[in-house]
């Protein structure tokens, strides 16, 4: 391979999780650090509660291929999410799975991390914050974007209303000690 | 001012790029997956006094956006394969009479109604050849976000300056990737305006030969009071049967693109120079190409990509330098077949020629073409 | 006596490409004197023929507008509608007159028309019917009336008709009316009305086709047919019945609906000032 750097970040789930707005928000994040991406999502007639994933692939070259050849990195809220997604996933990737939503995680030669993100979302006030809470856990993890500009990204992708609780859901993924399983 | 990063849609980043190139009319009708060019038209035309009209099928659609540009407005639609297949007629229309409209076609897994929501290139040919009857057409293949705003300026601009209809064929993919995109500052956008008569020219001809056998155009109103005929006609616009006459009506049209190349030609080339496989490939398929290329590079085999951005008039002269000294030409495309026999045509023996083609409505990953590539390799 | 002389000031000539004469129309066609009433109007209503725009479809009805000394075009079959609709959004300014034939109209081009009907905008659109396709060569149209012989209805039509003037209200068109060529000053007031109208205008012009139609159903010479043209608007609807001598439905004519509802282009134009003024606010 050339010296080309490209980063394949994968977020996988379930129609009506707001996995295409993370990576909208983690688009925005990257663009705040100067970084050039592509984004891509599943586009097809999914009820609510389908397969549906969206990915983003930072690379060097902003005409290089736009779509997964192999994830360096992917959070799953699902169970059909990490399954579907498993043959594109690089070896070493860091992979994310929830604690609850995943009831059978994967196995494999990569790093594997199952976090409790939707129960930490409901404790924080909302289910539909665990997209945020998994970015952020995805961003601690990886280092593939600064705390500051994902805090300042998620407000400006989301509504004003909504500021303090997706601040929160940031911060809680961020705080990925804390998010550890008991035991 | 500078140019700015943004995070686009391609099919948001066509209708940007229509309202900067002047564009102030919009007439279409909803299709999966060019819908968001309607939408976007819909939100920022009456921002700029222009207009946006839903018609009642893509017929319509593209008979309005004549209409208008007959009436003195740049104008355009968009759609995917079945209202391309509608448009067909009126495109004709466009051609024969020489009204400037831009077509965006957003490809979709086909024939009929296909996979509405899948990618493919399945409308490579029909975008040349899909009216009656020979006649002139420009259409451009751009495979990034950034280069679906360049490229959507760049067909108002071709298709002012020759008064030709200008298609901006790209596929689901591109639509709906988000990309960074680098917007030029406003005033910064270089646009060209038909050539207008005056009105008051004396014994003024709408289809006179001109140097550049594109003639000037005269808008209602101003003074010329003209016939606008799908007949083929004189140079004064009425109907004509004469043999000559029709002949050379029809050979003007023609020759208007393919003497003005130079302006109209368009090839992305990478690493074609020693290259021993050329892969020539348009839109996503291109961008898979990009990076098998790179990747057979880093292996020391010698592959080389050729991209035509301007698709139709297709670039044989490009081409051929670039295969010259080529021992294999591979074609990866979405779709059974179809570039292959441009690429085939253009080619002759000098190479072997080879198809890689996907018609599930996935897009063709770089290690297949890869991987295709080495096969070619070792065969030889 | 203002009248009298808004006539005798009237050439038709003046209106005329007369460099594309002799025209294409068969003798006896009605297509002809539909043509003069429209320019008789134009004249009467002082409109600048600059500003003029005629958008014809295809066939005979199609044809006649290379011969008016205005901003024409001539668009593909049944799609006038759609044509002037983008050039009426594009060019308020101009007055936009469509003609259209009863197959260009109601067959290729029926969708068109309910939609134009529906929406409103500033057209007058002249629909010619003369209840055949007369340019390919006689076969049956939407129009043709019951038990005619045409060149695909060799034993006479079976198909029930469009009253176009029905549909067209239906549709919504604020203005419908309908005339026939044999009282072209009555033609030539109603054209003016419809073109005074603000709003979607539909005429129905009922023309003869002598020389294919007339002919091959033993209509009569043009004066024949012509003058029945009188005894053919009967009162009341009879339907499509074969014993009618030739038309097919109750002929009412003049004007037969008209309805104040807004023209959409200056509807649009309003709320997209609305709109920019908003933003700007």
């Amino acid at each position: 391979m050339t010296g080309m750097e490209r980063t394949e970040i994968r977020l996988a789930g379930s129609g009506g999780q707001g996995l295409i707005l993370g990576m909208q928000i983690l688009f925005r994040a990257l663009g705040l650090e100067g970084k050039r991406a592509a984004q891509s999502q599943s586009y097809e007639p999914t009820s609510r509660g389908g397969y549906c994933y969206s990915d983003l692939i930072l690379a060097s070259d902003p005409s290089d291929y736009p779509l997964v050849t192999g994830l360096d990195m992917i959070a799953a809220l699902s169970q059909v999410g990490i399954d579907r997604s498993l043959p594109f996933i690089k070896p070493g990737a860091l992979v994310i799975v929830d604690e609850r939503l995943v009831e059978t995680p994967p196995t494999g030669p990569f790093k594997l991390h199952v976090l409790p993100l939707s129960q930490r979302a409901a404790a924080i006030g909302s289910p539909r914050i665990a997209n945020i809470i998994a970015l952020g856990a995805l961003a601690r993890l990886s280092g593939v974007c600064g705390k500051d500009s994902l805090e300042t990204a998620v407000c400006l992708e989301t509504p004003p209303k909504f500021a303090e609780l997706n601040i929160a859901a940031v911060r809680a993924g961020f705080a990925i000690e804390r998010l550890a399983p008991a035991g | 001012m500078s140019s700015s990063l943004h995070s686009l849609q391609g099919n948001k980043a066509c209708a940007l790029a229509a309202i900067a190139a002047g564009c102030r009319f919009f007439a279409g009708y909803p299709i999966t997956p060019s819908s968001e060019i309607a939408e976007q038209m819909s939100r920022d035309l009456p921002r700029v006094d222009g207009v946006f009209v839903q018609m009642e099928d893509e017929i319509a659609s593209l008979a309005a956006v004549i209409g208008a540009s007959l009436g003195g407005s740049k104008a355009m639609t968009a759609t995917s394969g079945p209202g391309f297949s509608l448009m067909q007629e009126n495109l004709g229309f466009a051609a024969m009479t020489e009204v400037p409209c831009v077509i965006i076609n957003v490809m979709r897994g086909g024939p009929s109604t296909g996979m509405p929501t899948k990618p493919a290139q399945g409308d490579i040919m029909q975008a040349r050849w899909g009216t009656h009857g020979d006649h002139p057409i420009i259409v451009v293949a751009p495979a990034s976000v950034q280069e679906v705003y360049a490229e959507t300026i760049r067909a108002f601009n071709l298709s002012e300056r020759f008064r030709v209809p200008v298609v901006v064929l790209y596929d689901q993919i591109i639509a709906h990737l988000i990309e960074t995109v680098e917007l030029p500052p406003k005033g910064s956008i270089h646009t060209v305006e038909r050539k207008w008569a005056s009105g008051t020219e004396e014994g003024f001809k709408p289809y006179a030969e001109t140097d550049d056998l594109v003639p000037v155009m005269a808008r209602p109103g101003d003074g010329h009071r003209l016939h606008v005929t799908g007949l083929t006609h004189t140079e004064d616009g009425f109907p004509t049967q004469k043999p000559d006459l029709a002949a050379h009506a029809l050979n003007r049209i023609l020759d208007k693109i393919e003497r003005n190349r130079a302006e109209i030609d368009k090839v992305e080339q990478i690493e074609t120079k020693d290259a021993g496989t050329v892969i020539v490939a348009v839109g996503i398929a291109a961008r898979a190409a990009r990076r098998a290329v790179q990747m057979l590079r880093s292996e020391g085999i010698r592959a080389g990509l050729v991209r035509p951005v301007t698709l139709w008039p297709f670039p044989d002269e490009a081409l051929r330098a670039a295969t010259a000294n080529a021992r294999a030409v591979l074609v990866p495309e979405m779709n059974a077949g179809q570039l292959i026999h441009e690429v085939q045509r253009v080619v002759g023996g000098s190479a072997k020629v080879a198809g890689l083609n996907r018609v599930d409505g996935e897009p063709i990953p770089p290690a297949a073409i890869a991987q295709k590539v080495r096969e070619l390799v070792a065969d030889e | 006596m203002n009248e009298i002389a808004r006539v005798s000031d009237f050439d038709v000539k003046d209106y005329l490409r007369l460099n594309l004469m002799p025209h294409f129309m068969c003798p006896g066609c009605g297509h002809g004197i539909a043509l003069r009433s429209l320019l008789w109007a134009v004249h009467e209503l002082g409109i600048d023929r600059n500003k003029l725009a005629v958008v014809c479809g295809i066939g005979c009805s199609g044809r006649t507008g290379a011969y008016i000394d205005a901003n024409t075009f001539h668009t593909t079959h049944g799609r006038p509608l759609a044509f002037a609709t983008g050039l009426k959004l594009a060019r308020p300014d101009l007055t936009v007159v469509v003609i259209t034939g009863d197959g260009d109209c109601l067959a290729i081009g029926g969708n068109h028309l309910i939609h134009a009907c529906r929406r409103n905008l500033d057209i007058t659109c002249l629909m010619l019917n003369n209840e055949i396709y007369g340019m390919t060569g006689g076969q049956v149209s939407p129009t043709t009336s019951a038990t005619r012989v045409t060149s695909t209805t060799p034993a006479g039509n079976t198909e029930p008709t469009f009253d176009a003037c029905k549909l067209a209200d239906a549709a919504g068109a604020s203005f419908v009316g309908r005339e026939v060529t044999r009282q072209a000053p009555a033609l030539k007031n109603l054209i003016r009305a419809a073109i005074e109208h603000d709003g979607f205008s539909f005429v129905e012009v009922m023309s003869d086709c002598t020389e294919i139609y007339g002919r091959k159903n033993e209509l009569g010479e043009s004066a024949e047919m012509i003058l029945s043209q009188k005894s053919d608007m009967v009162p009341d609807g009879l339907g499509n019945a074969p014993d009618q001598p030739f038309r097919p439905n109750r002929m009412a004519t003049g004007i037969l609906a008209r309805h104040a509802r807004p023209e959409y282009g200056r509807t649009y134009r309003e709320r997209s000032a609305e709109l920019r003024a908003g933003t700007e606010g």
